[in-house]
C-alpha cells in the first residue's frame, strides 16, 4: 500500500516536473533572421536598437559571420515575423530567411560559439 | 616612384568602380555625427535619417591651400539620398547621392558667396574588404574646388559583433584649386558598434583624424 503511493506520488512529480519542463520550454520564442547585407558593426547596430526599442523585446544577439539577427521575446509576448522583417528593412538590409525558434539568444550565441570550435 | 603612384591610384580607382562602404548616413530615425579632421581639410557634420533613405543636416568645412595662403569657409545644409542599395549574403555595395547649398567666406575675396556641392559616392564592403569613391563639386561664383577621392582598404580579421574590428586603409584624394597634389593617407580604422574612428598620417606628414557616430 505504502510502496503503491510512494509510487504514485513519484509519478505525479515526474509528470508534473516534465510538464513544467515542457511549458517553461514553450515560452521560449526567438525569431531568428538571416539577413543579407549586414557585413559591418557599425551599421548592424541600427538593426539591434530597433530590435531593442520593441517592448516585446527581451534580449538581442547579432552574429556577423553568420549575418544572423536573433530577438528574444518576453515570456508571454507576441511579436510577427513580418514585424521583425520590416524593421531590418528599414535599417537597411533584406531578410533571406526568418523564422521563430524556441531556443534562447544565450543557447543561440553558445551554438554559435561551439559551431566555431 | 611616381610610377608607383599612379599604379596605386590606378589600382583604387579600378577597385572603386567594382563598387564601396559605410555610408554618410544612418538607420531610419538615427542622428549620425562626421569629422574629418587634418590641417588643409577640416569638416564636421550631423545629419538625421528622416527615412531609410533619406537625411538632412547641417555641415561646416575648412579648406585650406597647401600654401597655407587661401582659406575657405564653408556652412551648409546637407541632404543625402540612399539612390541604390544591394545587399548579397556576404557584402553591401550603395550609391549615395549627396548634396549641400549654403555660404563659402574666403581670405581672398569680400563678402560671402552661395555655394553648392552635389556629389556621389560608391561604396562595397565585405567583413574583410571595403572600397569607396567619392566625387563632389563645391562650387561658387567665381570657385571651383571639386573634391574626389577613392578608398580601399581590409580588415586584419574578421570580429564577432561586440568586439573592436581594426582596418588598415589608404585614401587618395585632391581638392581643386587649392592643392595640386594628391593627399595619400594611409590610416587604422576601428569600428566597434556605434563607433568609428580613423588615424593616419599623409604624404605630407600631416595628421589626420576621422570619426562617425550614429546616436
Amino acid at each position: 500500500m505504502n510502496r503503491s503511493l510512494i509510487k504514485s506520488l513519484f509519478i505525479i512529480v515526474s509528470l508534473s516536473a516534465g510538464l513544467l519542463g515542457g511549458v517553461a520550454h514553450a515560452a521560449v520564442q526567438t525569431i531568428r533572421a538571416e539577413v543579407n547585407g549586414m557585413v559591418c558593426a557599425f551599421c548592424a547596430q541600427g538593426i539591434e536598437k530597433k530590435m531593442r526599442s520593441l517592448t516585446q523585446t527581451k534580449e538581442v544577439y547579432v552574429d556577423l559571420k553568420n549575418k544572423v539577427v536573433a530577438v528574444e521575446l518576453k515570456e508571454g509576448q507576441v511579436l510577427s515575423t513580418d514585424t521583425v522583417r520590416d524593421l531590418i528593412k528599414d535599417a537597411g538590409y533584406d531578410v533571406s530567411r526568418i523564422e521563430t525558434v524556441g531556443s534562447t539568444v544565450e543557447q543561440i550565441r553558445a551554438a554559435v560559439k561551439v559551431g566555431r570550435k | 616612384m611616381r610610377f608607383t603612384l599612379r599604379l596605386w591610384l590606378a589600382v583604387l580607382l579600378a577597385a572603386a568602380s567594382c563598387a564601396a562602404q559605410a555610408g554618410p548616413m544612418g538607420f531610419k530615425d538615427s542622428w549620425m555625427a562626421m569629422g574629418d579632421f587634418g590641417p588643409n581639410w577640416r569638416e564636421a557634420w550631423v545629419n538625421y535619417a528622416v527615412t531609410p533613405r533619406d537625411a538632412v543636416g547641417v555641415g561646416a568645412l575648412y579648406m585650406r591651400s597647401d600654401d597655407k595662403t587661401r582659406r575657405r569657409d564653408v556652412a551648409e545644409l546637407t541632404y543625402t539620398r540612399l539612390l541604390q542599395r544591394w545587399n548579397s549574403k556576404n557584402s553591401q555595395a550603395n550609391v549615395w547621392f549627396l548634396a549641400g547649398a549654403g555660404s563659402v567666406e574666403g581670405n581672398d575675396f569680400s563678402g560671402a558667396r552661395t555655394l553648392l556641392s552635389p556629389g556621389i559616392q560608391l561604396d562595397y564592403e565585405t567583413t574583410r574588404f571595403y572600397v569607396a569613391a567619392t566625387a563632389r563639386l563645391y562650387r561658387a561664383s567665381g570657385l571651383n574646388h571639386d573634391y574626389g577621392s577613392v578608398r580601399a582598404g581590409f580588415s586584419f580579421y574578421e570580429v564577432d559583433y561586440e568586439e573592436t574590428q581594426p582596418w588598415l586603409i589608404v585614401e587618395a584624394r585632391r581638392m581643386n584649386d587649392l592643392s595640386d597634389k594628391t593627399e595619400i593617407t594611409p590610416m587604422l580604422r576601428l569600428i566597434n558598434k556605434g563607433y568609428f574612428v580613423e588615424a593616419g598620417i599623409n604624404n605630407s606628414r600631416q595628421f589626420r583624424f576621422n570619426f562617425m557616430h550614429i546616436f
